[in-house]
């Protein structure tokens, strides 16, 4: 579904991506793990079309994608929940969530759609009215990926979706991966500093430090990966 | 004091600020959207001041058809200004403040040169005055008001419930946010800059059978649409117009008391009161 080859990301003349190469096969969930800083959402925001890469090739369902704008990207079916969530914070939920089905004009099954992404995250629904800058954290990262669900994507990317939530949160934000993923056939990139909840839900995880993939694998395997348990799972 | 002369002044106050609004809104949308303050701003009103006085004066057409002409044209207008200039400048506040103020005078020139120096008459479509016990107002100022009222609420319709309106409203709040939604943020911004500069085009279409055109004609009203929008917060609909109705009232009831000159001063000494007491202005984001 999604084939990253050798991909180069570079800001000036800092160096945020050195030849990552990745694959997310149709409906499988992976993960990319690594620290802070080792170019985990620059390889996202290149695959979505947020930074156009310095080098590398990016293949969606057979179609070249390289440099495309993150507009025409989304048209494909690829929708990427990002980095810090970036909702709009003066909008209501509900406005938010129709920001996701943008490209799907307003027709029936729009509201299909918005109904079972409500039936996903009853607080929403009860929300749908209030700012999406005044909800709590867990909700608004639920809203972010509402809103990605919104627009029927192939494959869903989300950036740290359990950045600065309890660990209750966390474990809900997972679950709900997985059952996204099962009942809806969606792909699913995750890239995560909470390895233990990325290695847990994903298929296959890759370890990213310092621009390169240093290790990759099915996740079972990497839990036992003494590097991985000394660096990301506190030993 | 009779109450009929406050009345009177209030109502002289708010048909010129309500103008003044549509000016501001077209200003605050465009920095909104693309995080740039159009200096250039006051020159797309006098275009739309220009427009209806060829459609009215010169080939004769009937007034309310020759603002409508108007107010497409100056959107053209702001779309090849968009794709020319200000489409570079996205978000470089410091360059699109030196190129804007470049355009500014390319555009008052250019008009001096094409047009004359020369104060050209509109003649009004609407004669007549309404009456209401001791308080007058004029047809044409009455149609002046209506329209911009009309043309608020038009445009707060646009923004809150259109498909295209709400993806302006997202590319303002967060650009890679909507840019990951679908959309693209190249024709919405040329799309918000063109409705920013139509907005300007209308104040300066309703004014001109009012005041007459002139090249330097955009001036006065830009300096009021920034006093509204400092007083409303930059960046706010809701604070412009607001704003508006604050100044509306300040130089209405100024003008009672202190000569056309002084009244203009008023505006400013208002900016400096709300700057002092709430810097981003009265609905300003942080």
């Amino acid at each position: 579904m999604l084939e990253v080859t050798d991909l180069r990301v570079r800001y000036g003349n800092v160096v945020a991506v050195a030849g990552v190469s990745l694959s997310v096969a149709d409906g499988e969930i992976v993960a990319v793990i690594g620290p802070n800083g080792a170019g985990k959402t620059s390889t996202l925001r290149a695959i979505s079309g947020l930074v156009r890469p310095s080098a590398g090739r990016i293949s969606f369902n057979g179609t070249d994608i390289t440099g495309w704008k993150a507009h025409r990207i989304v048209a494909m079916g690829l929708s990427h929940a990002p980095e810090g969530r970036r909702l709009f914070p003066q909008m209501t939920v509900l406005e938010n969530l129709k920001m996701g089905a943008y490209l799907r004009g307003n027709g029936a099954a729009l509201e299909r759609t918005l109904q079972e992404v409500v039936a996903r995250f009853p607080r929403l629904a009860e929300r749908r009215r209030q700012r999406a800058g005044t909800l709590s954290g867990g909700e608004q990262q639920m809203l972010a990926i509402g809103r990605a669900l919104m627009a029927e994507p192939r494959m869903l990317i989300l950036d740290e979706p359990s950045f600065g939530l309890a660990p209750m949160v966390v474990t809900e934000i997972g679950r709900v991966i997985q059952a996204i993923n099962r009942a809806r056939k969606v792909a699913v990139l995750l890239v995560e500093q909470n390895a233990r909840m990325a290695l847990s839900i994903s298929a296959r995880t890759y370890v990213m430090e310092t621009g390169t993939i240093v290790l990759e694998g099915p996740s079972a395997s990497l839990r036992e990966s003494p590097h991985v348990k000394a660096a990301y799972l506190g030993g | 004091m009779p109450i009929e002369l406050l009345v009177q002044a209030l109502l002289n106050g708010f048909a010129l600020a309500l103008v003044y609004v549509l000016v501001a809104l077209g200003l605050t949308l465009i920095f909104s959207i693309l995080g740039i303050i159009n200096f250039a701003h006051g020159e797309f009103y006098m275009l739309g001041g220009y427009a209806t006085y060829f459609g009215v004066a010169v080939f004769g057409l009937h007034y309310v058809p020759t603002l409508l002409l108007a107010i497409g044209a100056v959107g053209l207008a702001g779309v090849v200004a968009e794709r020319l200039i200000f489409r570079h400048l996205r978000g470089k506040t410091l360059n699109a403040f030196i190129v804007s103020l470049g355009l500014l005078w390319v555009l008052q020139s250019g008009a001096q040169l094409t047009f004359g120096v020369l104060d050209k008459p509109v003649p009004s479509a609407f004669s007549g005055i309404i009456r209401a016990g001791r308080v007058i107002i004029s047809v044409e100022r009455f149609v002046v008001v209506l329209a911009a009222v009309g043309l608020i609420a038009v445009l707060y319709g646009f923004l809150q419930w259109s498909r295209v309106g709400r993806a302006m409203r997202a590319v303002a709040q967060d650009p890679d946010g909507a840019a990951l939604q679908g959309v693209n943020i190249e024709f919405t911004s040329m799309l918000g800059f063109a409705v920013g500069c139509a907005l300007a085009g209308a104040a300066g279409g309703l004014l001109a059978p009012v005041f007459a055109v002139s090249p330097p004609m955009g001036a006065l009203p830009v300096v009021k649409a920034f006093i509204i929008i400092i007083v409303g917060g930059m960046g706010s609909l809701p604070g412009a117009v607001l704003g508006g109705l604050l100044l509306g009232t300040v130089e209405g009831i100024g003008s009672l008391f202190f000569s056309s000159a002084a009244v203009n001063v008023l505006g400013f000494l208002m900016v400096i009161a709300v700057l002092l007491v709430r810097p981003r202005g009265l609905f300003g984001a942080a």
